[in-house]
């Protein structure tokens, strides 16, 4: 329905309503489409009266519908009417209520007040993110900056995550402000980009950048750059913090790995312990190896060809540089057939090590296992992205190591998707305390999670 | 002038105005169209003008009186909430808000609402709440109409002539029971044992429990009413177990009577183990014939977040054959997993047991989770499926092209 232009009286609703295909929900109906249209907010007031006037009474959804087109419009004293009818009509209101009384007090003069709502909303649950972000966006608008970052804690304590744009709000509103303690707080945004494997967007960075070169005799400079393959910063000469994960993180992730992965919560699943046990002895006799080949991903590279042959190559060209090699495989590749060629199979024996697990048995475990068991300098060779066995890790530290080993391991045969070499550095937020490397995603949106960005921000202290 | 407005504006909207100019009325009906114009600005900024009696704020004061009336009755109602009644109102307001809330709810099903991790998880629950409500309101509604015109048609057979008369006394459900419990006695001594695997309630959700001991409930349901039953046996049950609850909720009195064998013995200890074949859709093996001399275990869960490889990892432990149906061979699998429910299992092991048939045995699969059954070899069936389904997605030219090349190699 098309929502009228102007105020109607009681009667013309009356006949639009009868006209209406389905009369019981025809003030829903036209709520919607007003609020879809913009309409002027008389015209709404002008249903409200005639239903008010009708039942003596207004539903609390079409009072809630009626505060979102106010919020769209910015009507603040009629947001401010609709909360008072409403306090005291019922006895509580429910999140989408307060949602949208927030943000429509936090965009006007009167934000305090949302704070007050926020105060109120805490009582009774969790604040959306909405809330808190409509919140610190107003405070930080009105250059309270103190109180935007005590809300952004108390958001974070709650485990309400933040959006990319809150935190951006807030490196905008801080410009040009001397205060150590700020500062200290946007840094701590900083970190906690680092410690979350964030990348901010193209504008994003573009506002830290100003922030940085705004602070007042903090003499910081900002320069676009690409990182070399070296690890080394073109523009201050700077080496990036390595990719490989230091001792204790290595050995967390190794018995996380065992545990969480290959057990699980039953051995069966993936392997069984005589197998698992079996393959146990075989990897520490021959340890350490330098490459750990999954087989049989390797096999389908070029689906043209024999699958023996996919395997063939790719051995040939690792073992040249005299590197000790594993091939995980399942028992079926040994049974001669028009894709397993017995004498190519036997051949690639004298080359390299090789493990045939069970034809029911998941291969890939045993090849995180053997990776690393074999040291930091292993690395691994699979197209598969290991997202099945990222899930299997139960907290999102574990995760992020797990992603940091594996952009670091991980090497992919150049095919028809490819994805990044291993990388020697490691991309992430870091800082030496006078130079700050930020890498940063060119499109608003990052496509996929195993792409990291290659741009970087590069901020350093003259 | 209110009235010749109304009336203008009609003209103006009934599109009689490039009529009318043709008929060289032009000029005059433009002169009044500005002035409607002029006049519908007016009304925008002084918000109503033409509409005097309309105030537009007098829903607040409705509103408001009507507030005063309640405050005045409900001056002294005591301000703390317990933890329960807050939710209560909570979920009240978006019910008002019209989200999908059930009207009514039961202390215990609030306190579950509470217990639920997150916000979305109380939603989830809430809706199934909701719909479960909807469900039951409508078989009331249908039960009542039925009802009412059972007693309308009553009434007038009751006026037209007396009751027909028939040689049976009209008792053929009771009559149907005692045969079937007869075969299903039968069974129980001479009949195939079929074992359900009552292992996995650690691996479920309170809600799969149910789910699952509904499917068991449907399963028994059929063996009793078939031709040759198979002698359940429901192995690794534990008393007062989930499960256990779960069946005595649904059976009440007559799960003490029911003519299956319950044991917390594993089948292990019952049956040899050479005889075992355990059914799951996720064994290397595929099934090729009923063989009546084995035992098939079924695992009894319900995995609404498919849990892979949990029965194959019992059977494993155990170190027993395991088997799944061969839905490829004979079906062009469109959607869905391959784990079927258990009494379509049930249904398609007792088709096959009687007629050894798997055509008949496999039209137990729902139909939405295949196109139909095959009479060529699969494999080929597959690559032309396949390639008609990249042609039609309009995948690159290239892929098509590849697909092709690999479908049929050039030789």
């Amino acid at each position: 329905v098309q929502p009228p232009e102007k105020p109607l009286q009681a009667e013309e609703w009356n006949k639009l309503r009868e006209d209406f295909q389905s009369p019981e929900i025809f003030e829903e109906v036209m709520l919607n489409s007003m609020i879809r249209c913009n309409s002027p907010i008389d015209v709404a007031k002008s249903l409200l009266t005639h239903l008010a006037k009708r039942n003596g009474d207004l539903a609390y959804n079409v009072l809630v519908k009626y505060l979102t087109l106010c919020v769209q419009q910015g009507q603040v004293s009629e947001i401010r009417d609709v909360y008072d009818i409403m306090k005291v009509r019922f006895k509580i209101l429910e999140s989408g209520a307060y949602n949208l009384l927030i943000r429509g007090l936090s965009n006007s003069d009167q934000w305090r007040m949302a704070l007050t709502l926020l105060e109120e909303v805490k009582k009774m649950m969790i604040p959306s993110r909405t809330c808190y972000e409509s919140c610190i966006k107003a405070a930080s608008r009105h250059q309270e900056m103190k109180l935007a970052f005590e809300l952004f804690d108390e958001m974070l304590a709650k485990d309400v995550v933040p959006t990319l744009d809150v935190l951006q709000s807030l490196f905008d509103f801080s410009r040009g402000m001397k205060d150590a303690e700020l500062q200290k707080e946007l840094f701590g945004i900083l970190l906690y980009l680092r410690e979350n494997q964030i990348y901010p967007h193209k504008t994003f960075m573009r506002s830290i950048k100003l922030w940085f070169e705004s602070i007042p005799g903090g003499k910081w400079r900002g320069h676009l750059t690409n990182i070399k393959d070296s690890g080394q910063c073109p523009v201050c000469n700077h080496q990036l913090e390595d990719s490989n994960l230091t001792e204790e993180e290595y050995s967390n992730l190794s018995e996380r790995i065992i545990r969480d992965v290959i057990h699980g919560t039953d051995t069966f699943r993936k392997t069984s312990p005589q197998e698992f046990e079996a393959f146990q002895t075989f990897v520490e006799n021959r340890l350490p190896f330098d490459i750990v080949i999954d087989g049989l991903n390797v096999s389908h590279i070029k689906p043209r060809k024999m699958q023996c042959e996919n395997l063939f190559d790719a051995v040939n060209c690792l073992a040249k540089e005299n590197a000790r090699l594993l091939v995980l495989g399942r028992k079926h590749m040994l049974i001669n057939s028009s894709n397993w060629k017995r004498e190519i199979m036997k051949e690639m024996q004298n080359k390299a090590d090789f493990f045939f697990a069970e034809n029911i048995s998941e291969d890939d475990a045993f090849l995180l296992y053997a990776t690393l068991r074999s040291g930091k300098h292993c690395k691994f060779v699979t197209r598969d992205f290991l997202r099945d066995h990222k899930a299997c890790l139960p907290d999102s530290l574990t995760r992020h190591l797990f992603r940091k080993w594996q952009r670091g391991h991980q090497i992919v045969f150049p095919s028809v998707f490819s994805q990044q070499p291993a990388f020697r550095y490691d991309c992430v937020v870091q800082t030496t305390g006078d130079t700050w490397h930020i890498p940063y995603k060119d499109v608003f949106e990052e496509k996929y999670s195993y792409q990291v960005p290659r741009k970087w921000l590069c901020i350093q202290q003259k | 002038v209110q009235s010749a407005n109304m009336l203008l504006r009609k003209i103006v909207r009934s599109s009689a105005l490039p009529f009318a100019a043709q008929h060289g009325m032009k000029k005059d009906l433009f002169l009044l169209s500005r002035t409607l114009s002029l006049s519908l600005c007016l009304k925008q900024d002084k918000s109503c003008e033409p509409s005097e009696k309309l105030d537009l704020d007098e829903w607040k004061k409705v509103m408001k009186s009507r507030l005063q009336e309640e405050v005045s009755e409900t001056v002294s109602e005591p301000k703390e909430l317990s933890s329960l009644a807050a939710a209560h109102e909570t979920l009240e307001m978006w019910r008002l808000a019209g989200r999908a809330v059930p009207e009514n709810i039961s202390e215990e099903q609030l306190k579950t609402f509470m217990e639920c991790p997150s916000k979305s998880a109380k939603k989830k629950y809430l809706k199934y709440l909701h719909l479960k409500e909807l469900r039951k309101k409508n078989d009331k509604r249908k039960m009542d109409e039925k009802r009412e015109r059972k007693l309308e048609a009553q009434d007038q057979a009751s006026k037209t002539d007396e009751t027909k008369k028939s040689s049976f006394v009209c008792m053929w459900s009771s009559i149907m029971d005692k045969a079937y419990n007869w075969r299903a006695a039968q069974s129980m001594i001479f009949g195939q044992p079929l074992v359900f695997d009552m292992s996995y309630e650690k691996e479920m959700s309170v809600r799969e429990v149910t789910n699952t001991v509904r499917q068991i409930v449907l399963s028994e349901g059929c063996n009793r009413r078939s031709v040759d039953p198979f002698h359940i046996h429901f192995c690794n049950f534990k008393d007062d177990s989930l499960y256990h609850r779960e069946f005595i909720k649904q059976y009440r009195e007559a799960w003490g009577k029911l003519l299956v064998t319950v044991t917390d013995q594993c089948y292990t200890e019952i049956f040899p183990k050479d005889k075992l074949i355990y059914l799951t859709a996720d064994s290397p093996k595929v099934m090729k014939t009923f063989d009546h001399d084995k035992i098939y275990i079924v695992g009894s869960m319900v995995d609404k977040s498919i849990k892979t490889g949990v029965s194959l990892a019992r059977a494993k432990r155990l170190g027993l054959e395991t088997a799944a149906f061969p839905l490829e061979k004979y079906l062009l699998w469109s959607t869905g997993a391959k784990n079927l429910t258990l009494d379509q299992v049930m249904r398609i092991l007792l088709t096959l047991k009687d007629t050894a048939d798997w055509k008949k045995a496999l039209e137990f699969v729902p139909k939405r989770k295949y196109c139909g059954f095959v009479n060529k070899p699969v494999k080929e069936l597959k690559k032309t499926l396949d390639l008609i389904n990249t042609l039609k997605i309009g995948k690159g030219r290239e892929e098509v092209q590849k697909q092709f090349a690999k479908s049929y190699p050039k030789k």
